[in-house]
C-alpha cells in the first residue's frame, strides 16, 4: 500500500476536485417539498366517468347508424357500467343489426335474447380506454401546470399501466388553494342559447313549456359566486365549446373588469355567427362545468372573437385561460392524498437542519481531536471530504437529470452519515492501538490496523446500504431523499475512511526513518 | 494515549439471562399493550386523517382552539401547541376505524374535506366578512396577485415590491400588522393601497396534510414491504458472509430491536408515521452494523485462539470491541441528540426514533446477539465449531 504515493494523491485530488466542481454551487440541488414548500398531491382518475361517456357515445353512434340504415329501434337502456340493452326492434331486422354490430362496434360483445340485444364492452377495450383516460388526464394536468408557471413540477402515473393514480408535485407554490382548483376543474366550457330564465324557482322556468323540459333543452344553475344564481333553460346542444377556441387571452370588459378574450376556429366561428345572427336580443349562457358563468344578451352578429365576462378576479381569469388552453379533463379526479407545506415552515426547517448539521459536525470534531489527537485530525479531513463527495454526487445526479432533491429527512441522513462515517475511522484507530499495544512497530500497526478492520467495515456498511436500497425502492416522498443521502454517505465513507485516511497516514508517517511514536 | 477503557474484562455473557428477561418482559408487556389495549397509534400517514398546522396572528389559548373545533364534528382529534406563545398549533384528526368503511364508500375525499373544515372553523367572522367584501387575505396571496394589486400605483416596480413583501412573510410566517410593512420600506401610499384591497388574515396555514383511506392503505403496504425485504436482504447477506448461526442470531436481534422500539412507542404517546418507518429501517441497519463488528471479531479470534472456551472467547471479543462500540454509539448519539433538540417539530418523531434505536441497537448487539449465538452453539453443538 505504500507504493504509488503520488498516484494515490492525484486520484484523491481528482475525486475531490470533481466532486467540488459538480457540487458547486450547492444551491443547484433542488430542495424537496418539505423544505421549499409546495404541494404533493395524489389523485385518482375516475375512469368510470370515461367508460360512462363512451357508452353514451356508442349509443349515439348506434342510433345514427340505425337511422341511416332505416332500421327502427324502440329503446336503449343502460345497465351496469359498460353494458346496455337495445330492444323493441322487429325480429326481421335481427340479421341486419347483427351485420351492423359486426362491422361498426368491434369493441363490443353482443348477445341476442327475445326481442333484445345486450351489448357489453370488451375487457381489453375497457382496459385500453381506462388507461388512455389516465394518460390524457396526465397530459392535461401537465399542460395546466406548465402554463400556470410552476418551476420543476413532476407529474407521474403511479402503479404502471393499470394504475389510475397520478402523483403531482408542485414545489414552491404560494397559493395552494388556487393551484388545486386549477388542476381539478374539468373545464368543460360551453355556449348555449338561453330559452328562459334566470328565475329563482325551477317550476317558474317551465311555465311556458307546459311544466316539462322540452326534449332539446335542459335546466342549468347559475354559479352562485359569479351570477345572481337561479335557473336557466338552455339548449341541450352547445353551439360552441372550449374545443372551438383557437386562442384565449387576458382582456378587460367595458367596465375595466378582467375578462377572458377569445378567438374561434373557422368551423366554430361559422356556427357562432349563425347563432348570433338569428338570435339578436336573446341571451346566450356561458357555462363552465355545468354552471352558468354569465349570460350576456346578443347585441350583434359575432363571428370570430369575443369576451367571456363574469365577476372574475384577475387570478380567476388567468386560471380560466390556463384551463381553456390545456383543454378539458377526460374524467373527474379525486384527491387521495394532499400534503401542502407552506414556504415559511420549509424555511424554518432549512434553518434548523443547517444548525443541526453544523452542531453535530462540531461535536464530532471536538471529540475526535480530543480523543485521537493527530489521528483525529486525519478522521476529520476524511469526514470533510465525505461531505464534499455527498454534495458533489447530488450535484452530479441533478446534472444527469435524475430526480433527486434535498429533503429534511435527507439532512437527517447527512447527520447520521457524519456519525457513522466516523465509525469506520474508529474501528481502524482502535485496531491500530491494539496492534501498537501488542508491541508492533508503528508502520506495521498501521498496516495491520487497516487490513484487519476492513472486513468489519465493509460488512457493516453493506447491510446499511441494503436497508437504504429498499427504502428507495419502496419509500415515498421525503423518505427517498433520506435513503439517497444515506447511501451516498455510506459509500463515500468507505472511500474516505479506508483510502483517504490511509493515504494521510502514509504521507505523515515517514517511510524510511524508524518511527517511534504515532499520535493516535 | 487517551482511553475510555483500560483492558476491560467484563464477563458480559454472565448477564445473559438477566438481559433476556429484561428485554423480553418489556416486549411481552408491549405486545399485550398493542394487541389488547390498542397502545400503538398509527399516524395520519397510515390510518388516514388530517394534520393541519396553523399560526395565529394574535395568541389564542389552546382551550379556545379546542372549543372552536368542538363545534364541528371531528372524529378523534388532537391539538398540540408548538412553542410557548399560544400562536402555533398542530391539529390532527383521524377517521375513526368504525366510520372508515362508510367513509370509503361514500366519499373518497372525506379527509380533504375534513382538513378544509378545520381551517374554515378557525377563521374568525371578521375574516369572513372581509373576504365576502372582496378583500384578499395578505397571508395567502401569491406574488402575481399581489403585484397586480400594486401595479396601478407602482407600475414596473410592483413585482419587486411584491417579492419583498412575500419574502418577509415567508420569514415571519404571518404578517402581524401594517406597521411591519412600513418598517420594510414601503411607502404610505403603497400601504394604503394594500389596506384598501387586502386584510390581515387572523391565521396562516403553515401546512395541511390529508391522507385518505386508500392512500393510507397504499402507504402502509409499501412500508411493510420495505421492512420485510430489507430484513430478508440482510439475512441473505449475513448467511453468505458468515455461518448461518450468525445470520439467524443477527436476525433475531433485529426482531428484538424492532419489537422493543415498538413497545416503547406503545407506552409513550408517539405515533407511527412514514418518517418513523424510515427510522426503523435505519436503526435495523445500524444495529446489525454493531452486531457484525462483534461477530467479525469472534470470527477472527476463533482462528487465533483455538483452545479457548467459546463463552470466554465471546466475552473477550465483546471487550476488545467495547471502546469502538461505545465511541461510535456515542458520537452518533450526540449527533442525534442535536437533531432532537434543534431539528424542530417536523423531524422530531424521526430523530427520536433514531436516537432510541441507536441506544437499543448498541445494547442488543452485546446483550442479545451474543446470547443468541451462544444458545445456538449450546443447542446444535456444531461439529466443525463456529468457524468459517
Amino acid at each position: 500500500m505504500r507504493r504509488n504515493l503520488l498516484a494515490r494523491v492525484i486520484l484523491v485530488l481528482v475525486v475531490i476536485g470533481t466532486a467540488f466542481i459538480l457540487g458547486w454551487p450547492p444551491k443547484k440541488i433542488p430542495l424537496g417539498l418539505d423544505l421549499a414548500g409546495g404541494m404533493h398531491l395524489v389523485f385518482q382518475v375516475q375512469t368510470d366517468d370515461a367508460v360512462e361517456i363512451y357508452v353514451d357515445q356508442t349509443i349515439g353512434r348506434l342510433k345514427e347508424l340505425l337511422s341511416r340504415k332505416k332500421i327502427p329501434v324502440g329503446a336503449f337502456t343502460k345497465k351496469e357500467l359498460g353494458r346496455f340493452t337495445m330492444s323493441q326492434f322487429s325480429p326481421d331486422d335481427e340479421g341486419k343489426i347483427r351485420d351492423l354490430l359486426d362491422e361498426y362496434l368491434r369493441d363490443w360483445d353482443y348477445g341476442f335474447t327475445a326481442g333484445a340485444v345486450n351489448l357489453t364492452l370488451r375487457h381489453a377495450a375497457e382496459r385500453t380506454l381506462r388507461s388512455e383516460t389516465v394518460d390524457q388526464a396526465l397530459a392535461t394536468i401537465n399542460n395546466r401546470v406548465d402554463l400556470f408557471g410552476v418551476s420543476e413540477p413532476t407529474i407521474q402515473r403511479q402503479g404502471g399501466a393499470e394504475g389510475d393514480r397520478l402523483v403531482v408535485e408542485l414545489p414552491g407554490i404560494s397559493n395552494p388553494e388556487r393551484a388545486m382548483n386549477l388542476i381539478r376543474t374539468t373545464a368543460l366550457l360551453e355556449w348555449k342559447l338561453v330559452h328562459a330564465g334566470p328565475v329563482a324557482e325551477e317550476a317558474a322556468l317551465l311555465q311556458n313549456f307546459g311544466g316539462q323540459v322540452p326534449e332539446d333543452m335542459e335546466v342549468v344553475k347559475g354559479d352562485p359566486k359569479k351570477t345572481e344564481g337561479g335557473y336557466y333553460l338552455v339548449s341541450r346542444v352547445a353551439t360552441i365549446t372550449g374545443q372551438d377556441l383557437s386562442s384565449v387571452n387576458l382582456d378587460r370588459d367595458e367596465m375595466d373588469n378582467p375578462a377572458v378574450g377569445f378567438e374561434l376556429k373557422p368551423e366554430g366561428s361559422a356556427r357562432f355567427a349563425r347563432l348570433t345572427e338569428e338570435n339578436i336580443g336573446k341571451p346566450v349562457a356561458i357555462i363552465l362545468d355545468g354552471k352558468v358563468q354569465s349570460a350576456p344578451t346578443i347585441q350583434d352578429r359575432i363571428s370570430d372573437r369575443g369576451i367571456i365576462r363574469g365577476r372574475f378576479s384577475i387570478a380567476e381569469v388567468r386560471d380560466l385561460i390556463v384551463t381553456l388552453k390545456s383543454g378539458a379533463l377526460p374524467a373527474s379526479i379525486k384527491i387521495l392524498e394532499n400534503r401542502t407545506i407552506g414556504p415559511s415552515l420549509g424555511a424554518d426547517s432549512i434553518h434548523r437542519g443547517l444548525i443541526a448539521i453544523l452542531a453535530s459536525f462540531l461535536i464530532t470534531l471536538v471529540f475526535m481531536v480530543f480523543y485521537y489527537r493527530g489521528a483525529g485530525v486525519n478522521a476529520l479531513v476524511a469526514l470533510l471530504f465525505n461531505l464534499i463527495i455527498i454534495v458533489g454526487t447530488l450535484g452530479a445526479l441533478v446534472t444527469m437529470k435524475i430526480p433527486v432533491s434535498l429533503t429534511l429527512p435527507g439532512i437527517a441522513g447527512i447527520i447520521l452519515t457524519i456519525g457513522m462515517s466516523v465509525d469506520a475511522n474508529v474501528l481502524i484507530f482502535e485496531r491500530i492501538r491494539e496492534e501498537l499495544k501488542s508491541g508492533r512497530s508503528v508502520l506495521s500497526s498501521i498496516g495491520f490496523g487497516f487490513s484487519r478492520a476492513l472486513s468489519a467495515i465493509v460488512d457493516s456498511n453493506v447491510t446499511t446500504v441494503i436497508a437504504a436500497f429498499f427504502l428507495i425502492q419502496w419509500g415515498t416522498g421525503p423518505i427517498k431523499g433520506f435513503a439517497v443521502t444515506l447511501i451516498i454517505g455510506v459509500c463515500a465513507s468507505l472511500f474516505t475512511a479506508i483510502f483517504v485516511s490511509r493515504l494521510i497516514f502514509d504521507l505523515v508517517v515517514p517511510r524510511h526513518r524508524k518511527v517511534e511514536k504515532l499520535s493516535i | 494515549m487517551l482511553q475510555l477503557f483500560k483492558e476491560t474484562r467484563i464477563p458480559f455473557l454472565k448477564y445473559k439471562y438477566l438481559a433476556l428477561a429484561f428485554s423480553w418482559t418489556i416486549i411481552a408487556a408491549g405486545l399485550i399493550n398493542m394487541f389488547f389495549f390498542r397502545g400503538l397509534k398509527l399516524g395520519v400517514d397510515f390510518s388516514g386523517g388530517t394534520l393541519v398546522r396553523v399560526r395565529f396572528l394574535e395568541p389564542v389559548p389552546i382551550n379556545e382552539v379546542r372549543s372552536r373545533l368542538s363545534d364541528i364534528k371531528l372524529g378523534e382529534s388532537k391539538i398540540q401547541e408548538v412553542g410557548t406563545e399560544s400562536r402555533e398549533y398542530i391539529i390532527r384528526t383521524t377517521l375513526s376505524k368504525a366510520s372508515l368503511a362508510d367513509a370509503e364508500a361514500a366519499e373518497i375525499e372525506a379527509t380533504e374535506i375534513m382538513a378544509n373544515r378545520v381551517i374554515d372553523t378557525l377563521v374568525t367572522d371578521e375574516d369572513r366578512r372581509a373576504a365576502q367584501a372582496g378583500l384578499q387575505d395578505i397571508s395567502s396571496l401569491d406574488q402575481n396577485s399581489l403585484a397586480f394589486i400594486l401595479e396601478p400605483l407602482l407600475l414596473e416596480d410592483a413585482s419587486a415590491q411584491a417579492r419583498k413583501i412575500l419574502d418577509f412573510r415567508v420569514e415571519r410566517g404571518v404578517i402581524r400588522s401594517w406597521n411591519e410593512l412600513r418598517d420594510l420600506g414601503l411607502g404610505q401610499d403603497t400601504i394604503d393601497r394594500l389596506k384598501e384591497r387586502c386584510y390581515l388574515g387572523s391565521l396562516a396555514v403553515l401546512s395541511k396534510e390529508s391522507v385518505g383511506p386508500i392512500a393510507g392503505d397504499y402507504l402502509w403496504n409499501r412500508a411493510r414491504l420495505a421492512i420485510i425485504y430489507a430484513l430478508l436482504g440482510m439475512l441473505i447477506y449475513m448467511a453468505v458472509r458468515f455461518k448461518l448461526a450468525y445470520g439467524v442470531s443477527a436476525l433475531l436481534t433485529l426482531f428484538h430491536d424492532v419489537l422493543l422500539t415498538l413497545s416503547v412507542f406503545s407506552f409513550t404517546s408517539r405515533e407511527i408515521n412514514l418518517p418513523v418507518i424510515a427510522a426503523f429501517l435505519t436503526l435495523v441497519g445500524y444495529s446489525i452494523n454493531d452486531t457484525i463488528v462483534i461477530f467479525d471479531r469472534i470470527r477472527d479470534n476463533l482462528k487465533i485462539l483455538r483452545k479457548a472456551q467459546f463463552e470466554d472467547l465471546m466475552n473477550l471479543s465483546i471487550n476488545q470491541t467495547l471502546s469502538r462500540t461505545i465511541i461510535t454509539g456515542g458520537t452518533t448519539m450526540l449527533s442525534l441528540v442535536v437533531l432532537v433538540l434543534f431539528g424542530g417539530q417536523v423531524i422530531n418523531d424521526f430523530a427520536f426514533t433514531l436516537l432510541l434505536g441507536i441506544i437499543i441497537g448498541t445494547y442488543s448487539s452485546i446483550f442479545q446477539s451474543c446470547p443468541f449465538l451462544y444458545f445456538w452453539w449450546k443447542i446444535f453443538k456444531p461439529k466443525k465449531g463456529m468457524r468459517k
